[in-house]
C-alpha cells in the first residue's frame, strides 16, 4: 500500500499541484542564483571590453560609465600600430611603444612551441608509464606533486639558473654560451618543464582507454612497437592530444609570473605587456591595457570551446567498445 | 608443418603461478581445445604459444624450431581475441589488410587477398563500414577475416565466441568447424565452455589451476574422466557425486556411504577396501523405478525430450536423473532408484585421481 493510500483523489490532486509549485519555485531559486553568480563573473570581462572603446577621459570617470559615451577603437588602433615613432596616438599617450606585434608573435611562437613539444614529450612519457610502468607504481602520483610548488618558489633560483650557470656552465663545457634569459627559447623550456606533469596526466587517462588487445593484436600482425603506436594507438588518442594541446596552450598563454622573472627587455609576452601600462605622466593607461585584455582573452574563450568539444570526444573515443 | 610442443612451461606473475609446468603436444593439423574454469591459465597458455607472454621457464617449440626468444609477428601464428579487438579508427577493410600492409604486400595484391578473406567469411558488403557499425556476429567475422588473410599455420583463438547471443554462438560454432576443415591449419582454441569444447574439438585439453587433468578425444573424456574435477566439469547437469568408503563383502567390493550400500561389480583391484572414495554417477546411469533404495523428489526439470529428476534419498546432497519425458512425476512424489554399474566412476576422496 503506498502512502497516500487513504486520501481522496481532491486530496492526491492538491498534494500533486502543491509538488510540482515547490518544484517550479526550486527552479526559479537556482536559476536566479545561477545568473546572479554569472553577473558577478562576467562584469569584470564586460567592464575590460568597454573600457577598451573608452576615450581616455572616461577611464576612470566618476559616476563611472556604464557604457561608453562615445565609442572609438583609439586604443586598439595605438597597440595595433605598425610605426610606433610615427604614430601620433602613441607618443600622445606616451613615449614608451606599447605595440602589440612583438609580444603577440613572442606569445604565439613561445606557446605553440611549448605546447607541442611537451605534448610530444608528455605523450610517449605517458605511454611509458602506462604500459611499461616506468618510474614504478607511483610515479604517476609523483608526477603531479611538481605542480604543488608554487612558481614563486622557483622563479628566483631559476633566474640564477638562467642568467648565470647554464651560461656559464655551457661555455665551459661547450665552448658556446648557452643564453636562456630573455630568449624564446629559455621561457619555452620552462613552460615545457611546468606543463609536461599535466601532459603526462590527462595523456595518461587517454592511453588508458586504450584497449592492450589492440597493441597485442598489431604485434600478432608482425608490427613494431613503433608502427603500432603511429597506426593504432596515436590515431585513438588524437582527440586526447586535441585537448591536452589546448589545455597547455591556455595555460603558457595566460602564464606570466615566469615570464615577468625570466625576460627583459627583448621578450615580452602579452601578459607581462599588459603589465608595462603605466606610465609615469599619465598615470595608468586603462584604455589600451583593456585592448590587449580583450585581445589576449578572445583565443581562451575560443579554445575552451573547441575544448569542450573534443572533450566529450576525447573521453569517451565514442568507437571503442569494452 | 605446424606441430606446436610445450615442454614444462611455467609462467610466475610474481609470487602467483599462474601455469605450472605443462607439457603437450598440439598435432599437426588438428582442433585443440584447452578448456577450464576461469582463472586456470588458458589464456596465459595461449599468450606464451602466441609470443605475448614470455614463459618464466620450460620450452616452446613450433615446427621443430624453439621459438621462446621469437616475436609474436615472427611465429606464423594468426591470433583471434576474446574482445575480437578490432580497431575502432580503421574500416573493416583497413581491418583486415593491416597485417598485410606491416608485411609490405603489393597493393594489388593486398586487394585482392582482402577480398577473397571477405568473400570466404561472408563480410563482403561490410568492408567500407567501422567495426563499430557491425553486429557481434559480423564483428565475429571480420576478426576471422583479419586473421586468415594473413594464411597462418596455426589459429590460436581465445574465447572468440564469449561475446555472442547463445544463438548465434553455436552457429558460429559449426562456421568454425567448417573454416577448420577447409584450412586444414592447426587450431588451438581455449574456452571455459565444455559443451563448446565437446562439439569442436579433436582432442580437448582440461585444466585447472595451472595444471593439465586430462588430455583426450571428446568422448574418452566424457567416458573416462580421469579426475574428479574432470567428471565435474564435463556433462550437463554435473555428475552426481557420493562420498563413501570401500568395503569387502561377499567376495567383491561394494560402495558405503551411510545412506546407501551398493555393490561396485569387479572392475576394482582387491586391495582397495578400506579407501574413502567419491562414486561418480552420471544422471543417465541413474536409473528411476528400478531398483530398492527409496527416494522423494524435489523438482522436474522437462528437456523436451527428456527430464531432470532432483531426488533426495538421504544422503548429503541430492541426486539428478535423466527420465524419459513420459514419466508421470511431480515434487513430493516418493520413488526407487537403483545406478547402472556400467556408469560407476570412482575416484579417490583425497587426491581426486581415477580409481576404475
Ligand atoms: N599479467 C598478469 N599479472 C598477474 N597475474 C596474472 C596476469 N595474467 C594472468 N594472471 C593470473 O594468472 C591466472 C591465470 O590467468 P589466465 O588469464 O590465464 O586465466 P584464464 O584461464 O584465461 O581465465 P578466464 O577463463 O577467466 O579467461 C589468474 O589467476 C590471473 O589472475
Ligand atoms: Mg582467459
Amino acid at each position: 500500500m503506498s502512502a497516500v493510500a487513504g486520501m481522496t483523489r481532491a486530496e492526491a490532486e492538491r498534494a500533486g499541484a502543491r509538488n510540482v509549485r515547490r518544484r517550479r519555485w526550486r527552479v526559479v531559486l537556482r536559476h536566479a542564483a545561477l545568473i546572479a553568480w554569472v553577473a558577478v563573473i562576467m562584469f569584470p570581462i564586460y567592464w575590460m571590453i568597454a573600457t577598451s572603446f573608452k576615450e581616455k577621459h572616461e577611464w576612470v570617470a566618476w559616476p563611472p560609465h556604464w557604457i561608453p559615451h562615445d565609442p572609438t577603437i583609439k586604443n586598439y588602433s595605438q597597440i595595433f600600430a605598425f610605426d610606433v615613432q610615427e604614430s601620433g596616438v602613441a607618443r600622445e599617450a606616451t613615449e614608451q611603444p606599447f605595440n602589440v606585434w612583438g609580444p603577440l608573435v613572442d606569445s604565439l611562437l613561445i606557446c605553440t612551441l611549448s605546447a607541442l613539444v611537451a605534448l610530444l614529450l608528455g605523450t610517449f612519457l605517458a605511454y611509458s608509464i602506462s604500459r611499461f610502468n616506468v618510474g614504478g607504481r607511483h610515479f604517476r602520483h609523483a608526477i603531479l606533486m611538481i605542480r604543488m610548488v608554487p612558481p614563486i618558489v622557483i622563479a628566483i633560483p631559476l633566474l640564477m639558473y638562467y642568467a648565470i650557470m647554464i651560461p656559464l656552465a655551457t661555455e665551459t663545457v661547450l665552448g658556446t654560451r648557452i643564453l636562456l634569459f630573455d630568449t624564446r627559447l629559455g621561457v619555452s623550456a620552462i613552460y615545457i618543464a611546468t606543463t609536461l606533469p599535466f601532459v603526462i596526466w590527462m595523456m595518461l587517462t587517454f592511453i588508458e582507454e586504450v584497449p592492450y588487445t589492440l597493441e597485442h593484436a598489431a604485434r600478432m600482425m608482425g608490427a613494431g612497437r613503433m608502427y603500432t603506436l603511429r597506426r593504432v594507438v596515436l590515431p585513438l588518442v588524437a582527440s586526447g592530444m586535441v585537448v591536452t594541446f589546448l589545455f597547455v596552450f591556455i595555460l603558457n598563454w595566460a602564464e606570466f609570473l615566469l615570464a615577468l622573472t625570466l625576460t627583459h627587455p627583448d621578450v615580452v609576452t602579452l601578459p607581462v605587456l599588459l603589465n608595462k601600462f603605466q606610465s609615469a605622466s599619465e598615470g595608468r593607461l586603462f584604455g589600451p591595457q583593456a585592448a590587449i585584455g580583450t585581445l589576449i582573452t578572445i583565443p581562451v574563450v575560443i579554445l575552451g570551446v573547441l575544448i569542450q568539444k573534443h572533450l566529450i570526444k576525447g573521453f569517451s573515443f565514442g568507437t571503442i567498445r569494452k | 608443418m605446424a606441430q606446436i610442443v610445450l615442454k614444462e612451461v611455467v609462467k610466475r606473475f610474481g609470487p602467483h603461478v599462474a601455469v605450472k609446468g605443462v607439457n603437450l603436444q598440439v598435432r599437426d593439423g588438428e582442433f585443440l581445445i584447452m578448456v577450464g574454469p576461469s582463472g586456470c591459465g588458458k589464456t596465459t597458455t595461449l599468450n606464451m604459444i602466441s609470443g605475448l607472454e614470455r614463459p618464466t621457464s620450460g620450452e616452446i617449440v613450433i615446427g621443430g624450431q624453439m621459438v621462446n626468444d621469437l616475436e609474436p609477428g615472427e611465429r606464423g601464428l594468426g591470433m583471434v581475441f576474446q574482445d575480437l579487438a578490432l580497431f575502432p579508427h580503421l574500416t573493416v577493410y583497413e581491418n583486415i589488410a593491416f597485417g598485410l600492409r606491416v608485411k609490405k604486400v603489393p597493393e594489388a595484391e593486398l586487394d585482392r587477398r582482402v577480398r577473397a578473406a571477405a568473400e570466404a567469411m561472408h563480410i563482403a558488403p561490410l568492408l567500407a563500414k567501422r567495426p563499430a557499425q557491425c553486429s557481434g556476429g559480423e564483428s565475429q567475422r571480420v576478426a576471422l577475416a583479419r586473421t586468415i588473410v594473413t594464411n597462418p599455420s596455426v589459429f590460436l583463438m581465445d574465447e572468440p565466441l564469449s561475446s555472442l547471443d547463445a544463438k548465434l554462438r553455436v552457429d558460429m560454432r559449426t562456421e568454425l568447424k567448417r573454416l577448420h576443415e577447409r584450412l586444414k591449419s592447426t587450431f588451438v582454441y581455449v574456452t571455459h565452455d565444455q559443451a563448446e569444447a565437446m562439439t569442436m574439438a579433436d582432442r580437448i585439453v582440461v585444466m585447472s589451476r595451472g595444471v593439465v587433468e586430462q588430455i583426450g578425444g571428446p568422448l574418452d573424456i566424457y567416458r573416462k574422466p580421469a579426475t574428479q574435477f574432470v567428471a565435474g566439469f564435463f556433462g550437463t547437469p554435473t555428475m552426481n557425486f557420493l562420498s563413501g568408503e570401500i568395503e569387502a563383502r561377499d567376495g567383491g567390493l561394494a560402495f558405503a556411504s551411510q545412506s546407501l550400500r551398493e555393490p561396485l561389480g569387479d572392475a576394482l583391484p582387491a586391495d582397495l577396501a578400506g579407501r574413502r572414495i567419491v562414486l561418480g554417477v552420471r544422471s543417465e546411469h541413474v536409473e528411476v523405478g528400478r531398483g530398492k533404495t527409496p527416494g522423494r523428489v524435489q523438482l522436474i526439470e522437462p528437456l523436451g525430450n527428456e527430464s531432470l529428476v532432483f531426488f533426495e534419498f538421504g544422503g548429503d546432497a541430492p541426486l539428478v536423473a535423466k527420465v524419459d519425458a513420459e514419466t508421470r512425476l511431480r515434487p513430493g512424489d516418493n520413488l526407487t532408484f537403483g545406478f547402472n554399474p556400467a556408469g560407476y566412476h570412482v575416484f579417490d576422496a583425497q587426491s581426486g585421481a581415477r580409481l576404475n
